[in-house]
């Protein structure tokens, strides 16, 4: 008995939106990479990694779903609610890391708008001594 | 058989992804920055494991990505605090 015409349509354009959100993931990760390359300091890379190399493996899994195996579909949710909980919790902590250092913002108009470096009084971890400003903090009456 | 291709060079183009996120490790200008290429090297190699698992059809890589999602979150943790910190609790 040959398959009926509308469930073959369906498997048909499941498996082709499999395809085209593999393309997609590739893509977003590829630009990822390259943003990684390309942007001049920390803070504007973790835009490019945190953001896109995430949603391409997100994409990724996404696709997986197309096989209709259970098991996969499960392990897929799993790691895709991890990404979603811990990716931005990390891109935090290695900005804070970063900031913390005294890192420099390279990116050309960088304002650092926490306020840092304004009061000498502040120490330990939230006020660095290093000022991680390269043009002159505004004035602040 | 074309999702297989479709699939097949889709890992070979992450697989030079992750060459090229290694180099990038070792040329990164600062340790703030070798952290983001680590963490993001990690979860290249997890986007390799999830459509390995996908052109095989076998979930078991799945495991080994989810674990290795957990280890590179903590591992992230950890560097950082301790570059921020210079201790990690």
């Amino acid at each position: 008995m040959p398959p009926l015409p509308l469930a073959n349509a369906l498997e048909v354009t499941v498996s082709i939106a499999a395809d085209v959100l593999v393309f997609l993931g590739i893509v977003v990760i590829t630009l990822g990479v390259v943003g990684a390359y390309r942007l001049p300091d920390v803070y504007t890379q973790l835009h490019a990694t945190g953001k896109a190399v995430f949603l391409g493996v997100i994409a990724f899994l996404v696709a997986s779903l197309a096989a209709g195996d259970a098991a996969i579909a499960a392990r897929a949710a799993l790691i895709a609610g991890f990404l979603i909980l811990t990716t931005p919790v990390g891109a935090h902590v290695i900005a804070r890391a970063a900031f913390v250092r005294g890192e420099p913002m390279r990116t050309p108009g960088a304002l650092d708008e926490s306020g840092a470096g304004l009061d000498e009084s502040g120490a330990g971890l939230d006020a660095p001594d290093g000022k991680p400003v390269e043009e002159e903090p505004p004035d602040r009456g | 058989m074309i999702h297989e291709v479709v699939f097949y060079a889709a890992s070979v183009w992450v697989a030079g992804l992750i060459i090229a996120c290694a180099v990038l490790v070792l040329r990164a200008r600062s340790a703030a920055s070798r952290i983001v290429a680590l963490d993001m090297l990690v979860l290249l190699v997890i986007a390799l494991l999830v459509l390995w698992s996908d052109a095989e059809g076998v979930p078991y890589f799945l495991d080994a990505a989810l674990l290795l999602a957990l280890l590179a979150f903590m591992g992230t943790l950890a560097a950082a605090r301790f570059h921020g910190g210079g201790r990690l609790f």
